[in-house]
């Protein structure tokens, strides 16, 4: 859930910073705060309650909230068991509450930025691209029947005639071009997909997940071309939130275990080093039965440490405990260097996982996302 | 001889020029009487103050003190423009560089002056044959100065100095720019003109054979003017 | 150390300050108007060019559409179907704050890294601004929201967070200043007013189009190229954005072409001066020459003394010019500015930008002129032998012997410059060069004519003002070495006064008759800019009194070869006699053009594409480049060579564009034009403001942009007037210099002060009587030539030449007001010459 707010400071990162880039008075994290820390427009809508989902519906837009986002991370292998992550995500953020009447059809409230990334484990190598549009004239928006959020030629769309997903996306370096298949139902994070963010009832979202995808399709890095399979994770969520003052950053895990079942993670860390109690999580089995986790239910311990070129040191291997399902998993990064670039600097990366359920070994892969550990 | 009327009277006339700070005297109480008809020679080095004394004489410079009367009309007091009607009517001058006006030929150099008095084109056309045959030069009436020796330059502006029978004739050097044979030839005829037509003259020059045309010789010497002690 | 040859002539000049002065002023006042004249031409060049670049930014290649522009959807195609990222969209357009005009660009900010910086490199922190942290989102969100240049923000009083109007087609809008950026390299970006792509098309009532897409393509790579190409659907193109800076650019070259023409006039007048300077200083120093030559100076050394002198001259002259004309360009600059965007496209400038080749052209124009110049005099001086180099009258002489030399020389001048005209087709270039070389030709050719005028005068004036007059006219002749050259600055400059003003009045005739025939209609109203409201249209057309109505638009098209306008009209066939038809007969003409591919070109279009009725020609189209036929040419004087007329029905064919911009009212008899003038605009009123007046009232106006753009040729005809005044002046101080003795013999022999002023005066008088008597068959051919040569290769205009006896008398009138004006010093300083200066020796 944290990683989901990250992800709205990187949009409005690269709408601020990225574009007004010259004054020099202002420092860039001060006008995050700025941003971030003023409360937002009334008239949007919030989440305080628990809502009725409804699919394919809810894979739609949410325009009378301020941000939402469309999340897909996945390990793939290509033919020769060459291991691949990928991220693909769009975010969608309304600017204002209402839109002015106008003649132009480019008059819009909606802003969409996306980044994508990929990781290649045998080149020990991580690529990023990121594309930002307003929501208008039909270059960036998203739809729910049929299913279409595109962002110019970046696409996660429904698949006519079929119940899968196709999600394109390419740049300069790297180009995606898959097939998605729920595995499972969507499963509601928090309290019937009500996710508290913090103490404050106000700091909430709706949030749901489609926790296993089998996914198919192609992969280009540079001018190769890599047929892939493997499994991807669909996070979705929109809220009107803004950040709490003493929160500084969050560990965020998405694993998926060869035994059918998924771990979603997070930790929200606080400044004085202690996890906020609003931390949580959601454990999936294998039929796609879904647990709520709160913070008292996860143990995390940082195994080992990673500090990037650029400075800042991020935690890089972790034991994960779970008494209350017997899990104990060992997660270990596919490469160290997942670290991105884009106007605000965070990690994001494709991990292994090793451990035991039940007391019997169990292995698996996932993602994780780290922030507030960049010395910026 | 003292009933005669004098055709020049100069009383105490003083001239100074300033050159930057000194002051220079040239001419310093200067007492002249020249009869009428008289021919009178003024001797001096040159700077001596000869072409002063002249151009006092003829209206052309005023004096700083004293008094000049000429053709019996009292300069002192003229107005410059009083100056020119008295010198154009009353003085003829002969310059040793002639001084023609080269874009009029012989005969209209000599009509200028005549127009100048308003002498009617008739009578100045009479004048003009009668003064150039008297020069001896009726055969190039039409020539351009330009065309003409120094001599014959000369003797046009003899003409023209002469044309409206000024009561004086102020020669400054007339013959300085002339050989010595057309100088004499120069000399005899200003002689005869003036002898015979009565014209009073005052001939500034720094050669004794000049001055010995003369009826009585003047040498100007540190701003005085002094009777001629003889060479 | 300075030779004590150059001290003894240098202390000439330096005894005679008033000469050396008025030499100086005269090469410096030539120079002027050359640097200025360039200063402005690339000033204003270099600021079109500039803000050009800077609003290009960094994109190679623009995607062009119609008339209206680029259907939006194909940017969002481009992008979302083609993967096309280094695109931004651009609508762009004009609009008024109080009075003042400026461009808008509407962006999209989300697409303007990949183009421009200057449009994100805003600051809101300006004056107690609003928070910084949301400049993106209020720019993108506020409908009205601008940011512009510091320097633009300056001149309109605005601050950061003002709330301002504005006039936007038609329209009062609201707009507020969000934060101000950089003023750009040179004040590019002046004027400029950056908004939301969405605010823009409100405003400018563009809905659903862009007026281009900005296209970065790295060098070389022809395959995203021919990918952009093959993405774009018919009726739109990818143009290179340099190429259409340039054809935009070059639309106004004729005119700056003209303009450094007419400066080169002026320094050919100054040249005369120079000339007339040299040769004085060296005819007055003949002595001191025939002294330095008689103790052994030799030829060489004395020519090198005179050339070194003279460009010395020159060099200083041509410093005092550059500065003046620095100066003087900035003037310029505005007027020039003025015509540019009056008539061509709009250019913004602040401040004249002085580049070191504008000063280095004034400083070799400046030196080279005065060593052109010296050296006909220094060479003759050289010639001289020491003896004769003291007599005056030799000179005369010589000069009076060279006469028929140049007087045949200046013949073969004109005559090669009638061959050029014959023989150099289209060239504008060839043209002012066949001018020059008449002028320079009639110059030569002016002595000989004053000197038999003059003497052929002497007679009449004898009898007329007796021997001081024969004297003042034969003073002319005689003295035709130094009166000459005065008198031909002079007349060259009244000849280019004859010939500039009969060719203005010829072409003001033309076109107010042109007007008189065009104009058909009782009333015109049209849009501001842009567009007019279709309701408004409607709504004008069922006005009780308006019997029928004609519409027009004027649409630009353009290819790779540049912008062609199309005039568009639908009008009532009675109104077809207002359009002139030179080569067609206008029965068979107008039914192929209501309803056939058919078009009418204009004069200048068929001069300058050379086609005619039965050619054919290619336009971009709608549906890709189409072949329309030819029906006829049509008579205009419109400053666009490129003005093709197409009917209404067959523009509605191929052009996605029903937009109009103007009306034509034709009224019922009884009504008054002014009562349906009152009664549109106040229809008008709160819908969308429009240009409401009569015919009569359309006349006046056009003739008064027409007037306005010959404001700058008058100026430039005045400064070498008075480069002339000067050439007069230095002559006959130079002249009375000269004849001090003679003038003073004359003092001597009894004339007056007033009798030798007198008759100086009218001996300039009759210098200037002379010269515009000779300018006046010279600036006939002038006129002539500019008429029938230069405005038909500048512009294709074919102009009636008429003659009205007026400009002749009034100029010559003013030859001799000049030369008199400029003869009252002189003479003044003659009749006080000292007569005691005739006693002393030569």
């Amino acid at each position: 859930m944290a990683g989901t707010r990250f992800r709205m400071i990187a949009l409005l990162a690269v709408l601020i910073v990225g574009q007004v880039h010259s004054d020099e008075t202002a420092e860039p994290p001060s006008q995050l705060a700025d941003l971030l820390g003023s409360a937002a427009d009334a008239r949007f809508a919030r989440a305080l309650e628990p809502r009725a989902f409804a699919f394919p519906d809810d894979h739609g837009p949410h325009p009378a909230f301020r941000n939402e986002w469309w999340y897909v991370t996945g390990n793939l292998d290509d033919e020769a068991g060459r291991r691949f992550g990928f991220e693909l995500t769009i975010f969608r953020f309304s600017l204002a509450p209402t839109v002015p009447a106008s003649s132009s059809a480019w008059r819009t409230n909606q802003a969409y930025v996306a980044h994508l990334a990929v990781t290649d484990a045998e080149d020990d190598s991580f690529y990023v691209a990121q594309r930002y549009s307003r929501g208008a004239v039909g270059l960036a928006g998203a739809q729910a029947a049929p299913l279409r959020v595109w962002i110019n030629d970046w696409e996660i769309a429904a698949q006519a005639g079929t119940e899968a997903w196709r999600l394109r996306a390419s740049d300069d370096a790297i180009a995606v071009d898959l097939e998605l298949t729920a595995l499972k139902p969507p499963v509601l994070n928090g309290i019937d997909g009500l996710s508290q963010k913090s103490a404050d009832p106000e700091n909430a979202s709706y949030y749901y997940s489609i926790t296993r995808m089998q996914t198919e399709g192609q992969l280009r890095i540079g001018e190769r071309d890599y047929t892939v399979s493997g499994l991807s994770w669909l996070d979705r969520e929109w809220s009107t939130s803004a950040l709490a003052a003493d929160q500084v950053g969050w560990d965020w895990f998405a694993l998926q275990l060869a035994d059918g079942s998924e771990l979603m993670l997070y930790g929200l860390r606080l400044k004085d080093g202690a996890w906020d109690p609003a931390s949580a999580g959601s454990f999936v089995d294998a039929h796609g039965a879904a647990s709520h986790l709160t913070a008292s239910d996860a143990e995390i311990t940082v195994l080992d440490n990673w500090t990037s070129p650029e400075g800042g040191v991020y935690p890089s291997r972790w034991l994960l405990r779970i008494p209350r399902f017997d899990l104990e998993l060992t997660v270990t990064p596919v490469i160290s260097d997942q670290e991105l670039f884009t106007t605000v600097r965070y990690w994001e990366g494709a991990v292994d996982v090793e451990g035991k359920r039940d007391q019997l070994p169990v292995e698996g892969r996932g993602y994780v996302e780290l922030t507030g550990y960049s010395s910026e | 001889m003292v009933s005669e009327p004098l055709a020049i009277q100069a009383r105490g006339v003083c001239r100074r020029f300033h050159e930057g700070e000194r002051e220079h005297i040239v001419l310093d109480g200067i007492d002249l009487d020249v009869h009428r008809g008289e021919t009178v020679a003024l001797r001096g080095r040159s700077g001596s103050g000869k072409s002063t004394l002249l151009n006092i004489i003829g209206g052309i410079d005023a004096p700083d003190a004293g008094t000049v009367s000429a053709a019996g009309i009292d300069l002192t007091g003229l107005a410059e423009r009083g100056r020119t009607l008295f010198r154009r009517e009353h003085i003829g001058f002969v310059y040793q560089a002639f001084n023609l006006v080269p874009t009029l030929n012989v005969a209209d150099n000599v009509r200028l002056v005549l127009e100048l008095n308003n002498v009617n084109s008739v009578k100045a056309s009479e004048r003009i044959n009668e003064l150039l045959d008297a020069v001896g030069l009726a055969d190039r009436a039409g020539s351009f100065p330009d065309m003409l020796s120094g001599g014959e330059q000369q003797r046009v502006a003899i003409a023209r100095a002469l044309c409206h029978k000024p009561a004086v004739l102020l020669a400054d050097e007339p013959t300085g720019n002339l050989d010595d044979a057309t100088a004499d030839a120069m000399l005899a005829l200003i002689d005869q003109l003036v002898r015979t037509r009565g014209h009073t003259m005052l001939i500034a020059t720094h050669s004794m054979h000049v001055a010995s045309h003369c009826d009585r010789v003047l040498e100007l010497h540190n701003g005085q003017l002094e009777a001629s002690t003889g060479r | 150390m300075i030779p004590v040859t150059y001290r003894a002539s240098f202390s000439y000049l330096l005894r005679h300050p008033w000469q050396l002065a008025l030499a100086l002023l005269g090469i410096g006042i030539g120079v002027a108007v050359i640097v200025a004249v360039d200063i402005a031409n690339a000033s204003a060049r270099k600021a079109f060019l500039l803000s050009m670049d800077t609003i290009t930014g960094k994109a190679t290649h623009q995607v062009i559409g119609g008339p209206r522009g680029v259907r939006e959807d194909v940017y969002t195609k481009l992008r979302v179907n083609h993967g096309v990222r280094a695109i931004a969209p651009v609508v762009e357009g004009t609009i008024t704050i109080d009075g003042m005009t400026l461009s808008v660009l509407g962006i999209d900010l989300f697409a303007e890294r990949e183009i421009r910086d200057f449009t994100g490199e805003a600051h809101t922190r300006d004056a107690g601004a609003s928070d910084r942290s949301t400049f993106f989102a209020d720019f993108f969100l506020t409908p009205g929201a601008v940011t512009t240049s510091k320097q633009t923000a300056e001149d309109l009083g605005l601050i950061v967070g003002d709330v301002f109007e504005l006039l936007a087609d038609g329209k009062t809008r609201r707009a507020e200043l969000l934060a101000v950026f950089p003023d750009g390299g040179n004040n590019a970006l002046y004027r400029l007013l950056v908004t939301d792509i969405a605010t823009a098309q409100e405003w400018l009532g563009r809905a659903g189009w862009l007026t281009r897409v900005d296209v970065r393509i790295d060098h070389n790579d022809e395959a995203t190229l021919s990918a952009l190409e093959a993405a774009l659907p018919d009726g739109a193109q990818v143009l290179s954005a340099a190429g259409r800076t340039r054809s935009t650019s070059e639309m106004s070259k004729a005119f700056m072409t003209n303009l450094t023409a007419m400066s080169l006039l002026a320094l050919l007048v100054g040249l005369f001066l120079i000339f007339n300077s040299v040769n004085f200083s060296v005819l007055q120093r003949r002595a001191l020459i025939g002294v330095l030559r008689a103790l052994g100076l030799t030829r060489r050394q004395l020519l090198a003394m005179i050339l070194i002198e003279a460009a010395l001259l020159g060099l200083v002259a041509a410093i005092l010019g550059v500065a003046l004309g620095i100066m003087l360009g900035e003037q310029l600059l505005h007027l020039v500015a003025r015509t540019i965007n009056d008539l061509y496209f709009r250019v913004n400038v602040t401040g004249v930008g002085v580049d070191a080749f504008s000063v280095a052209k004034g400083l070799v124009a400046g030196v080279g002129a005065a060593l052109l110049a010296a050296a006909l005099p220094a060479i003759e001086a050289t010639a001289y032998q020491p003896r004769l180099a003291m007599m005056r009258s030799a000179l005369e002489r010589r000069a009076r012997r060279a006469l028929p030399t140049v007087t045949l020389t200046g013949i073969g001048l004109m005559i090669a410059a009638v061959v050029l005209i014959v023989f150099s087709g289209k060239d504008l270039v060839a043209g002012l060069t066949a001018v020059f070389l008449m002028i320079l030709g009639f110059a030569l050719c002016v002595p000989l004519v004053v000197r038999f005028a003059a003497i052929g005068m002497a007679p009449a004036a004898a009898a007329l003002g007796g021997t001081t007059a024969r004297m003042a006219v034969a003073g002319i002749a005689s003295g035709i070495a130094r009166t000459g050259i005065a008198i031909v600055a002079l007349a060259v400059a009244v000849s280019a006064t004859i010939g500039v003003s009969i060719m203005v009045d010829s072409f003001r005739g033309s076109v107010g008759e042109w007007l008189e025939q065009t104009l058909q209609a009782d009333v015109y109203a049209g849009a501001q800019r842009g567009a007019m409201d279709p309701a408004l249209v409607a709504a004008i057309s069922d006005l009780d009194g308006v019997e029928a109505v004609s519409t027009r638009k004027r649409a630009w098209v353009e290819d790779a070869n540049g912008q062609t306008q199309l005039r568009v009209f639908e009008m009532p066939r009675a109104s077809y006699a207002g359009t002139e038809i030179l080569d067609a007969d206008p029965a068979a003409v107008w039914p192929a053009w209501e309803s056939a591919d058919a078009v009418l070109v204009s004069e200048p279009y068929s001069f300058q594409h050379g086609v005619g009725a039965g050619d054919s020609i290619v336009l971009p189209t709608g549906g890709g480049p189409r072949e329309f036929s030819v029906a006829a040419t049509f008579q205009s004087y419109d400053i666009n060579a490129s003005g093709i007329m197409m009917s209404r029905a067959t523009y509605l064919r191929h052009y996605d564009d029903d937009t109009i911009d103007s009306l034509g009212l034709y009224l019922h008899n009884e009504v008054s034009a002014n009562e349906i003038v009152e009664q549109v605009e106040a229809l008008s009123n709160d819908w969308q403001a429009l240009y409401v007046t009569s015919r009569a009232g359309l006349r006046q106006e056009s003739m008064r942009i027409f007037d306005r753009t010959f404001v700058i040729t008058n100026v430039l005809y005045w400064l070498t007037l008075g480069v002339a005044f000067i050439g007069i002046l230095s002559a006959m101080l130079a002249l009375q210099l000269e004849r001090a003795r003679e003038s003073a013999t004359l003092r001597a022999l009894g004339m007056t002060r007033t009798q030798v002023g007198g008759m100086i005066t009218a001996q300039t008088g009759i210098i200037g009587l002379l010269s515009g008597l000779a300018a006046v068959p010279l600036g006939i051919v002038m006129a002539w030539v500019l008429i029938k040569v230069i405005n038909r290769r500048a512009f294709g205009w074919q102009i009636d030449m008429s003659i009205a006896p007026d400009i002749l008398l009034v100029s010559v009138a003013f030859a001799m007001g000049v030369a008199l004006l400029a003869g009252i010093y002189p003479a003044y300083r003659a009749g006080r010459s000292q007569p005691a200066i005739a006693m002393r020796e030569e």
